[in-house]
This record gives C-alpha cells, sequence and structure tokens, in this order.
C-alpha cells in the first residue's frame, strides 16, 4: 500500500526516508522536486504528483513535506490521514515536529515508522498503543537511561490487544479517578469590506481526558443539543440512542481522544466576536499609501477576547511600513510581505488602533487588489454557538469520577476583506 | 548525498564494534550501533559493517536487536552471503518464550527480502500462523505476503492458503485484516480473496472492532461481494449506515462507495447515501489539513456530475480564502460553477470577480473563464463584469478575458455589440499567444462594427517578421481578410503587404499554404471570397450547442469514487501542472472502452453488444474535451487529413437528444450539438479519440488521434442543401481531395452500394468524418459504433 516515505524540508533536502516494499531509489523525489520548484510556495506544491511508474502523496506539514511513494492503486484519503497521523505521532512523541528534532531522535522516529507500518499496511497508530512499545524521550529517563543502560522500548506486550473493546485496555487503575472534557469551538468566516458576513460557520469538537479505572459507560447530554449539524462520533459513541434522545452514551477509551466534532451552520446562529474597521488607500502618485486599523469587540457574550492577532497580506509592491499601534507591537516582514500585529487583550473602552503610511516600490503602478486581514482569537470560557453541556453520568462503577467541563472559542479561518 | 569523512568514520566505528571492551560494555556497545544507525540515516555507505553487526545481533538486549534488525535489513541485498549468517539467530529468537521478540524476529527474517533464505523462513512462518500471541500472528500472516512478493513465480502451498483462510475468524481484528491484506496480494491473479455470503456477512459484523484503517480496507474488500437477496442487501446497507457519517473521512468515503457499487440498480438509495454523505463531506472540504480538502473538493466535484443539486444551498462554503493554495482555489471556482442557481448568481458572480484578480495567475485566469461559462446560460451581467476586468490593463487577465469573450459570442451571439462597444478603445499590447488569437478572431468577426480594427491589425502585420507562433499568424491571415471585405479602402494595403510576406518569405508551411489559398481565393472573384469567409457568424444558433452538461447516471464515476482518479482528474481540469508530469497514465481503467472489429464493417451489426471485450486494439476514448470554436477549427483544418464519407441505413432517432447522447457517451462519443428530433434537415455533430492498444504496428501509429464527425439526414434532397449550407466555404476544395483520394471513393462506393444504394430514401443518414493522421480503418470502426449505438437507439 504504502511503498516508501521520504521526509523533505522546504528547501529540497531529503533527510529520511524509510522502504517499508523494496528500496525505491530517491530518484523518484525529483518529480516531486520538480513541482516544488515550480510553485511559488512550499504551500502550492499539488498533493498528488504522478509519475511513470508510480503516484506520489505528499502532505505539507510544520514547514515539512511527508512524501509517500505509491505503487497501487489507493484510497487517497486514506494516505492523506496516514501521513497526518505520522506527522501527529512525531509531534506527540518530540513535542515538536521539525527537521532538527527528527534528526536528533532519528533512530527513534525509524523505530516508530518501523511500527506503524509493516509491509505497508498500517499496523500500530494509536498512540496509547504505541507508547507502550517505544516509551517517548522525557529529560529524566534519558538520564536515567544513561545511568542505568534501561531502554526506551517496552519489552512487554502492549496490553491493550486483549480487551473485547477495541479502543479500551481491560484492567485500567487510576487513584484519582477523573474525566475532563473540552469543548473548543472554531469560527471559520469570511467578513466583506462593510462589515457583513459572508460565509459563516462554527466548527467544534469535544476533547475528553477520561482518567477512570474499570470499565465505565459514560452518558454526556447537552442543554441545546438541536444546534448541531453534522456530528461525527468516536466508535464508541452508541449511535442509536443519539439519534432517538440526543444524549452521547459511550464506554470512553482510556486517556485522550476526541469524542465528536460538530458544524453549526445556520449563519444566523454564528456570532462574530469582533468587528474591525479599516482603511486602506493608495495615493495615485504610486509612491505610498496609508493604513487605519481598528479592532473592537462585537458579540462576546459578556467574555473578554484574548489573543489576537491581525495578519495582513499586503500587496507584492509595498515595500516597506511605518506605523503606530496603540496597543501591542507589529512586525513586517518584506519577503513575504505580511503584516503581523499582535494585539493581545481586546479592552472595550480603549480600542487598540493602527496607523501610519505605507511605501511603496518607486514606479510600481497602484496596486489592483486589496489586501485581505486575518484574525486570530481566543475567548475563554465560552463556547460561542452556545452549546452547554447539561450533565455527566456514570454507570458500571461503583466510585465517584471527578468531573469537568471547559469551553475555549478560537477563529478558525477568519478573513475580513479589505 | 556526500558526506565528508564517512570512510574514516566507518573504519573508526568498526574498531569500535570489535573493541572487546566496548562489547562487554552493554551502554558503550548500543551506542555505537546508534551512531551506526544515525549515520546510515544520513545515507553514509555503512554496508562495511555488516559482519560486526551480525555479531551485535547475539545479544538479549531487545532494543540493541532492533537496532540491529534496522541495520541488516537495509543491508542484507548487499550481503547475501552474510546475511546467512543472521539465520540462525532470528530462528532461535522465534522460539523464545517473549511473543515481542518472536513476532520483531519473524517480521525481519521476511524484511530481509532475500529469495535464496526463504526456505528457512517458511518453518518459523508456519508456526507463527499457530501462535498463541496475537503480535505474532499478525506478522506471519504478512510475511506470506511478503514470501509471495520474493518469489511471485512459486505457488504459495494451498495448505498456507487455506490456514489463512482460517485466520480471517481470528478473534484478534489486527489478525483478521491483514489476512485480507495478505490473501488479497498472494491470489491477486485470481482476483484477489474470494468473498462468499459467510466470510462477507462476519467480515461486516466484525467491522466495528477494527481500527479505522481496518475498516477501510475491509470495506474496498467488501466491494467485490453481490447480495443474494435484496433482504440481505438492506441488512447490510442498515449496518453500515452510521459509518456513512463516521468523522474519519476515509471511512465514510470507502463507505460511500460500498454504498454506491451495492445499490447501483437501486438508484433512489444511492441518492439518500449521497445526501447523507454530504455532511461529512462539506466538512472534510473545510478541514484544517489542505490536502484533505482538496480530495474532498475533488469528490464533490465528481458528486454534482450527478447531483447538481446535492450541495446547492451550502455555495458558501466553496469561497475562496484568501491564503488558500492555488490547486483549492481553482477546484473551489470549479465547484461554484456547477452550483450556480437562479438564486444565487449574484452573489456567485461578485465573488468570482474578487478572484480575478488573484496574484496567482491560473487561478485568476480559472475565475475569469468561471464567469465566461456563467454567462453562457445566465445573463449579461457576466459580460459586465469581464468586460471591466479590461480596463485594469494587465496582460494575463485581459488575455484571459479575450479568450472568454470569443468562447462566449461564439456560443451567445447576442453579445456581439457589448463585446463590440468593450474593444472599440483597444489600445494595449499583447504579448500572449492564445490572447492574440483571441483578439484577431474578434476582430476578424466584427471588423464592420469597430472603427480601429484595420489600425490594431496594421500594428500586427507592421510586426509579422518578429512574429513567431503560426497560430496568430493564420489567425491574422484570416481577420485581415475578413475586415478587407467589409473595409476595403482601408484594409488593402496592408493585406497586400501581409499576403506578400507570408507567401514569399513564411517558413511555416501551414501559413503559408493558407495564404496562398486566400490569394488565389481573391483571384476567383470578391464574391466567392464572401461566400467562404462571411458565411453569417459561424453560430448556428438552430443547433442550440449544449451548454449545460445533462446530470450524469450515478455508476459513471461510482467506480473511480474514492481512488485516484478524481484528483488526478482535478489536476488536469484545473490546469495547474505542465504536461509532462500529467501523463494519462492510470492505474485502473474506470470505462470498458469501446471497441468494434473492422471485418464486421456492415453498417447494421446483429447484435448491439455495447460492451464487448477488446478485440481489435482499438478503442475510443474522451480523454480530452473539445469547445464547439475548436471543433470548427480542427474541422477545417483536417482538409488535408483522412476523410471518409458514408451513407448508412438508419432513420433518424425518434428518441429524445438527451438519451442519444448519454447513449453516445457510453462508447465514447462526445456529442457536440444537434438539432431538435423533428426539425429538418436533421444534424448532429459528433467527436471521440481513438486510440490503438494493443496492435502490434501501433508504434507507426500515433497513440491518441481526434475523430470528428457530422451526421446528416440523407432524405430527398437534403444532403445537397446541407452541404452547400454548411460548409460551403471550402467545399469545392474537399470534393477535389476526396476524388483524388483513390481509396476513398473506392470504399465510399463500397459503402453506399451496399447499403443505401437501391434505397436512398428516409432511412439514411450520411456521416461524414474526419481525422487529423491515422488511417482508414479507424475511421470505418468509428463507423460501425456509431452505427450501432444509433440502431440500438432506434429500435429501443
Amino acid at each position: 500500500m504504502i511503498h516508501s516515505l521520504f521526509l523533505v524540508n522546504p528547501s529540497g533536502d531529503i533527510f529520511l526516508e524509510k522502504h517499508w516494499k523494496s528500496v525505491v531509489s530517491r530518484s523518484v523525489c525529483d518529480y516531486f522536486l520538480e513541482a516544488r520548484e515550480k510553485a511559488l510556495d512550499p504551500e502550492d506544491v499539488p498533493p498528488v504528483i504522478s509519475t511513470p511508474h508510480h503516484y506520489l502523496i505528499s502532505i505539507y506539514r510544520d514547514k515539512l513535506f511527508f512524501l509517500s511513494v505509491i505503487q497501487t492503486e489507493v484510497p487517497p484519503l486514506f494516505v492523506i490521514e496516514f501521513l497526518h497521523r505520522v506527522a501527529e505521532m512525531i509531534q506527540d512523541y518530540f513535542g515538536e515536529c521539525s527537521e532538527t528534532v527528527i534528526k536528533d531522535n532519528v533512530v527513534m522516529v525509524y523505530e516508530l515508522l518501523e511500527e506503524m507500518l509493516d509491509n505497508g499496511f498500517p499496523l500500530a497508530t494509536e498512540s496509547n498503543v504505541l507508547k507502550e512499545m517505544i516509551r517517548p524521550p522525557t529529560i529524566l529517563r534519558s538520564v536515567v537511561n544513561t545511568l542505568t543502560g534501561s531502554s526506551n522500548v517496552g519489552d512487554k506486550l502492549p496490553t491493550g490487544q486483549l480487551s473485547t473493546i477495541p479502543w479500551r485496555r481491560a484492567g485500567v487503575k487510576y487513584t484519582n479517578n477523573e474525566a475532563y472534557f473540552d469543548v473548543v469551538e472554531e469560527i471559520d468566516a469570511i467578513l466583506d469590506r462593510t462589515g457583513t458576513t459572508v460565509f459563516a460557520e462554527i466548527q467544534g469538537v469535544v476533547e475528553a481526558c477520561v482518567k477512570l479505572s474499570g470499565m465505565p459507560d459514560l452518558t454526556l447530554s447537552f442543554m441545546n443539543p438541536r444546534l448541531l449539524d453534522d456530528v461525527s462520533f468516536h466508535p464508541c459513541v452508541r449511535y442509536k440512542r443519539w439519534e432517538s434522545e440526543r444524549v452521547l452514551s459511550f464506554i470512553p477509551p482510556d486517556g485522550n481522544f476526541t469524542l465528536m466534532t460538530y458544524h453549526v451552520n445556520a449563519q444566523n446562529l454564528v456570532a462574530i466576536p469582533v468587528y474591525v474597521k479599516h482603511s486602506i488607500n493608495f495615493f495615485e502618485s504610486g509612491s505610498g499609501g496609508r493604513l487605519d486599523l481598528t479592532v473592537g469587540p462585537k458579540q462576546t457574550m459578556g467574555k473578554t477576547v484574548e489573543g489576537v492577532l491581525v495578519t495582513v497580506h499586503m500587496p507584492k509592491t509595498v515595500l516597506s511600513v511605518s506605523l503606530n499601534a496603540t496597543q501591542g507591537s507589529y512586525t513586517y516582514d518584506n519577503a513575504t510581505k505580511v503584516l503581523v500585529w499582535d494585539i493581545g487583550k481586546l479592552n472595550p473602552q480603549k480600542l487598540p488602533n493602527l496607523r501610519g503610511s505605507l511605501s511603496l516600490q518607486t514606479g510600481a503602478p497602484k496596486p489592483e487588489e486589496n489586501p485581505s486581514l486575518n484574525i486570530d482569537l481566543k475567548i475563554q470560557q465560552l463556547a460561542i454557538s452556545g452549546l452547554k453541556v447539561n450533565r455527566l453520568d456514570m454507570f458500571g462503577e461503583k466510585y465517584k469520577p471527578f468531573k469537568g467541563v471547559k469551553y475555549i472559542t478560537k477563529a478558525g479561518k477568519f478573513q475580513v476583506r479589505m | 548525498m556526500p558526506y565528508l569523512g564517512g570512510e574514516e568514520t566507518v573504519r573508526e566505528l568498526r574498531r569500535a564494534l570489535s573493541n572487546p571492551h566496548i562489547q562487554t560494555d552493554h551502554l558503550r556497545y548500543r551506542n555505537t550501533i546508534h551512531r551506526v544507525i544515525r549515520l546510515m540515516s544520513q545515507g553514509v555507505d555503512v554496508s562495511g559493517l555488516f559482519s560486526e553487526m551480525v555479531k551485535a545481533c547475539a545479544t538479549g538486549d531487545i532494543v540493541q536487536k532492533k537496532l540491529v534488525y534496522v541495520f541488516l535489513c537495509s543491508y542484507a541485498s548487499v550481503n547475501p552471503e552474510l546475511s546467512l549468517l543472521v539465520i540462525n539467530t532470528l530462528r532461535k529468537d522465534c522460539s523464545d518464550p517473549n511473543p515481542m521478540v518472536r513476532s520483531l524476529a519473524l517480521r525481519n527474517m521476511c524484511n530481509l527480502r532475500l529469495p535464496g533464505l526463504c526456505e528457512y523462513v517458511e518453518q518459523p512462518l508456519t508456526a507463527g500462523l499457530k501462535d498463541k500471541a496475537a503480535c505474532v500472528r499478525r506478522v506471519a500472516v504478512l510475511g506470506w505476503a511478503k514470501i509471495h512478493a520474493l518469489l511471485p513465480n512459486t505457488e504459495i502451498d494451498a495448505a498456507v492458503v487455506n490456514e489463512l483462510y482460517g485466520l480471517l475468524r481470528d478473534p484478534d481484528p489486527v489478525v483478521m485484516v491483514n489476512c485480507l491484506r495478505a490473501l488479497e496480494e498472494i491470489l491477486e491473479e485470481e482476483g484477489g480473496v474470494a468473498i462468499n455470503k459467510p466470510i462477507a456477512h462476519h467480515l461486516l459484523n466484525r467491522l466495528k472492532e477494527c481500527d479505522v484503517w481496518g475498516q477501510s480496507e475491509v470495506l474496498s474488500v467488501l466491494q467485490r461481494y453481490r447480495p443474494r437477496s435484496e433482504d440481505e442487501l438492506f441488512d447490510i446497507l442498515s449496518l453500515l449506515d452510521p459509518a456513512l457519517l463516521s468523522h474519519h473521512v476515509p471511512i465514510m468515503a470507502a463507505t460511500l462507495r460500498l454504498f454506491l457499487s451495492l445499490c447501483s440498480m437501486l438508484p433512489a438509495v444511492c441518492v439518500s447515501a449521497l445526501e447523507r454523505a454530504r455532511g461529512p463531506l462539506l466538512a472534510a472540504a473545510g478541514s484544517s489539513s489542505r490536502e484533505l480538502r482538496y480530495a474532498a473538493l475533488c469528490h464533490i466535484q465528481l458528486l454534482l456530475r450527478s447531483e447538481p443539486g446535492l450541495m446547492g444551498e451550502h455555495y458558501k462554503r466553496f469561497y475562496c480564502g484568501y491564503a488558500e493554495p492555488p490547486y483549492i482555489k481553482q477546484s473551489k471556482i470549479q465547484v461554484l460553477v456547477e452550483l450556480v442557481n437562479d438564486d444565487n448568481v449574484a452573489v456567485v458572480l461578485d465573488e468570482l470577480k474578487g478572484y480575478c484578480t488573484d496574484v496567482n495567475t491560473e487561478t485568476s485566469q480559472a475565475a475569469i473563464n468561471a464567469i465566461g461559462s456563467i454567462g453562457r446560460s445566465y445573463d449579461d451581467r457576466c459580460l459586465g463584469i469581464l468586460t471591466g476586468l479590461l480596463e485594469l490593463k494587465q496582460e494575463h487577465i485581459t488575455s484571459a478575458v479575450l479568450q472568454t469573450l470569443r468562447d462566449l459570442v461564439w456560443v451567445s451571439p447576442q453579445y456581439g455589440d457589448a463585446v463590440c462597444s468593450a474593444l472599440e478603445k483597444w489600445e494595449d499590447q499583447l504579448q500572449d499567444t492564445q490572447g492574440r488569437g483571441a483578439l484577431l478572431w474578434l476582430l476578424g468577426v466584427y471588423g464592420d462594427r469597430l472603427s480601429g480594427a484595420p489600425y490594431i491589425l496594421e500594428d500586427f502585420i507592421d510586426g509579422v517578421r518578429s512574429e513567431v507562433s503560426a497560430e496568430v499568424k493564420t489567425e491574422l491571415l484570416t481577420a485581415t481578410l475578413r475586415v478587407f471585405l467589409s473595409r476595403p479602402a482601408e484594409t488593402q494595403d496592408m493585406m497586400g503587404r501581409l499576403l506578400q510576406h507570408c507567401i514569399e518569405e513564411e517558413l511555416d508551411m501551414c501559413v503559408r499554404d493558407q495564404a496562398l489559398l486566400y490569394y488565389r481565393l481573391l483571384h476567383c472573384g470578391i464574391e466567392d471570397v464572401r461566400r467562404v469567409l462571411q458565411c453569417g457568424r459561424r453560430s448556428d444558433l438552430s443547433l442550440g450547442p449544449l451548454i449545460g452538461r445533462p446530470p450524469e447516471p450515478i455508476s459513471q464515476w461510482a467506480s473511480i469514487f474514492n481512488t485516484l482518479e478524481p484528483l488526478m482528474l482535478g489536476a488536469s481540469s484545473a490546469g495547474n501542472s505542465d504536461p509532462s508530469t500529467l501523463t494519462p497514465y492510470t492505474l485502473t481503467s474506470h470505462s470498458e472502452p469501446m471497441t468494434s472489429d473492422p471485418h464486421l464493417m456492415t453498417p447494421k451489426l446483429k447484435d448491439p453488444d455495447l460492451t464487448a471485450p477488446a478485440c481489435s486494439g482499438q478503442c475510443l476514448s474522451l480523454s480530452s474535451t473539445l469547445s464547439p470554436e475548436e471543433f470548427e477549427r480542427l474541422w477545417l483544418q483536417t482538409e488535408k487529413g483522412e476523410f471518409l464519407e458514408a451513407y448508412v441505413m438508419c432513420p433518424v432517432p425518434r428518441c429524445s437528444p438527451e438519451s442519444l447522447q448519454v447513449a453516445l457517451q457510453l462508447v465514447n462519443i462526445q456529442t457536440l450539438a444537434f438539432t431538435a428530433p423533428n426539425k429538418l434537415p436533421w444534424k448532429m455533430y459528433l467527436y471521440t479519440h481513438s486510440s490503438h492498444t494493443l496492435t502490434p504496428h501501433s508504434s507507426t501509429t500515433p497513440p491518441n488521434t481526434l475523430i470528428l464527425a457530422e451526421v446528416l439526414q440523407a432524405g430527398g434532397d437534403g444532403v445537397k442543401k446541407v452541404k452547400e449550407e454548411l460548409i460551403e466555404d471550402q467545399e469545392n476544395e474537399r470534393e477535389e481531395s476526396v476524388k483524388e483520394g483513390e481509396g476513398g471513393e473506392e470504399r465510399r462506393g463500397e459503402m453506399s452500394g451496399g447499403v443505401g444504394g437501391e434505397d436512398g430514401g428516409k432511412g439514411e443518414l450520411l456521416v461524414r468524418m474526419r481525422q487529423y493522421t491515422g488511417e482508414k480503418t479507424t475511421l470505418t470502426e468509428f463507423l460501425s459504433v456509431l452505427t450501432t449505438v444509433l440502431n440500438a437507439q432506434h429500435t429501443a
């Protein structure tokens, strides 16, 4: 299925290769590198490239290309998802997924890849199963290992394979029994220049961290379940009960997992938490222009908007900016033409403002295209769709668990056109 | 990758590995091996250390073992003799009490990939199939697949295959899925695992236990199963139903594909499955991974081919974000065009207008084309946007707009006036060949209405010496002649210069021939020229070109759903990769090519077997589409190519044009345009690509050649009338060429004599076929296919 994997950095060096079937020569990557040369931006490389004898499916993630070589017909979604899983696993093990980290831990990455695929077929990809076989490095453990000579490889079988429920280990024991749920909502929106919503939707996900002993059977209910469109669940959720009673009933996996994902599409339900007053104009003479940006809170349900970050993609001809921010700081990268304004917390009494002049390349025509801004933000303790967890009940075990729910709203692809 | 000091390091490592002090020190030994692996991963050739590493293999330390195995598997093929030494250690490990060690040894024994060692591996593998520990069985099962890959010519023992079938019922789900995978590979020649009712039901019942990857594979294997009864089918469907909403996109896609293949006879069920899967698909199209988003978009495009209304209300989900990569933007634009309806056309056009000024030229051209194709079916707001774009004076935008305008007025001549007023103030310079061709075409056609036309042409003619593109030059010749007809006084002088240059100095034969043709035509008198060049607007309104495609049946694309093909289709239609990387190579052929026997030339085939297997090595394909004006251009260009005319014994089909079109599409013939069924004279335009697949002399014929065809009703004097009306311009020329071509005349006699000779009445259709290159046989084969379809349609 998946023949080989190459890790390629953005400048085109192959720094790791792994073959699960016969060895495929590195030269197969030339087709990919050619496409990479042609694309202006590493993100622009098409994900599927066909060569005379192989297909190359790649993902670009964390400034690295994960390039897989395919020789037989496979579902592309499968391969893409698997490559993301590899990246997530590296992230999970080493805290970040970058070229240096992979090079530093190359032997361990090799071992992981060896366990994840056998003969090109996914073998063990669940994080908790893998971690039982190959222990993630910690500073303490690597010190201990060097002193005692013990290893990072578990020498006992992962026990998860023996349970009757595939997603849960048998015989789990905790001293503190706890179940935490995070409701995370991301707003994807496009606002036009007058501030009206062109398109908005909420993508929500309920992440769970369940550390309960034995075989608990949980039931989670919402205050307003009819709000949700397009729900999809972790395989542990009993779908029939959701359809009839709109409650989530499940035997949870052990540890961290995604319980459900959902969408809220109806546009009138999507509250837009901030507004932007902006004006950008370029002088007819072509030598410069002015920029004025103000960000303020809109529908925040009384919560504070934090971590506000405004990113502006400037036209290619903008050489430099000289601006003045009343709050936060800004940077302008001349190579990528990206202006980043880091505001932080929004104060409704004193709205942050960024204004000043732009200087353009001399002789260049007035830019045709107005830039667009992307906004990043975070609101703690609020699910912007209004979704609320009603209660969590546990059956099947005697003890009383510690329960908690946290809400957070973030900006996803939140874009304002200028 | 060059690595400086590689040899020195290898020597040093060898010393360290064979140093008894290090060998006794657990930790230092392992660290040295660590260094070897690290070097290996950097591309240094450390194969010289093989024998030292073999020794390091015999250890109780499981980590060290793992590391050494990684090394051995990489270099075993370089040192087959030394690898024999490892086998002993590995076989000993296979009987270790620790299942982890057993599975590790077994896995790596197979991973050595040395055909010579297979005999030593088989025995532990057989034992492994019966091992108590699931993880050993998992490895052993796949081990047989590896052995089969190593020795493809030897049969795997039938007992082993039986054992593997038995292990499909293993309590461990991974063993079960691995069995499927192994059997699929081992039995590839027999068509994979045999799925009978008990196996299918067993797999379905255990589906939930598998991990996501396993589920996706089980689902794809199950496609080969055909339920016996309707009840069974619906039981399976209701079992699979929740998986349509899975949040793992691969599972959702695999389930949907299985649904479509199971319900191919029940279109209503297919549609409701598509509706259920819409949510997850849309969610995937908005996922944070851009690759996933792209794959989902390509699949949505497939869905829309059959169910254009499916996503109608969700069109806003396909708005492009600013920072998205061009390949996503382009497929989103294509989806948006499909989703346009009366309610949202204004909003979508506004949105598309924004993309026209995208930084990426390909994206902006795609957006401009999209506006053009919306303009074919919707009002002239599109035209306002397009002409507005001309004012931006951006080279690539202008060029794309001109091409779009050309295509648009060809289909909808009523926009002519608006286009003229937009071109009235033309004063730009264009570098792009395609754009200049389009400009010249427009100037030629609307020369009488554009006051500045002769002056723009003059600029072109003055620069003709430095012009490199033959295409632009031929376009220029035609345009100049057309303008000359309407405004002789302003054009005569420059036309003389142009003809002189093209005839005397031009090196390109096509351009020179065309210039000569026009020169001689001018000698014949102005009336003849007018008749040839100004036969109205070329687009015949009564033909009603097929603007919107009718919805295709789902079965048309169900077989390529969730394969790589939609992604490649997406890439080719988005046009963001150049032809060299875009080979027409596919791993699966999705549609059975229509073939026919050249010897069965009687137009009335006894048995209209439309899906006959390949027998003659020729097949038709729809590899690329043709726009009406391209068709016209090629039709005129193929004057010199192969030409065949035949009378076919077949009445004008009485069925609806749409059903005829679908029928022709099934045999890969594309219909470009036709008249309404009861309108006289009835005519139809078709094209297709022929490709030779298995013919021994295929090296001499081009791999893919275009066939153009025109079907006319031959009843009464219709033929003659139509001939004059339609292609009068070069009718004489062609008549000549037919007579000259000795074969053509003979063949025509043969065909019309044999079939329609005595009865030239109502039941006859005249088929004219043209092909640029190639041989008569391809045309005759095409004809027989066409006749079969027409007859079948009539009898149906």
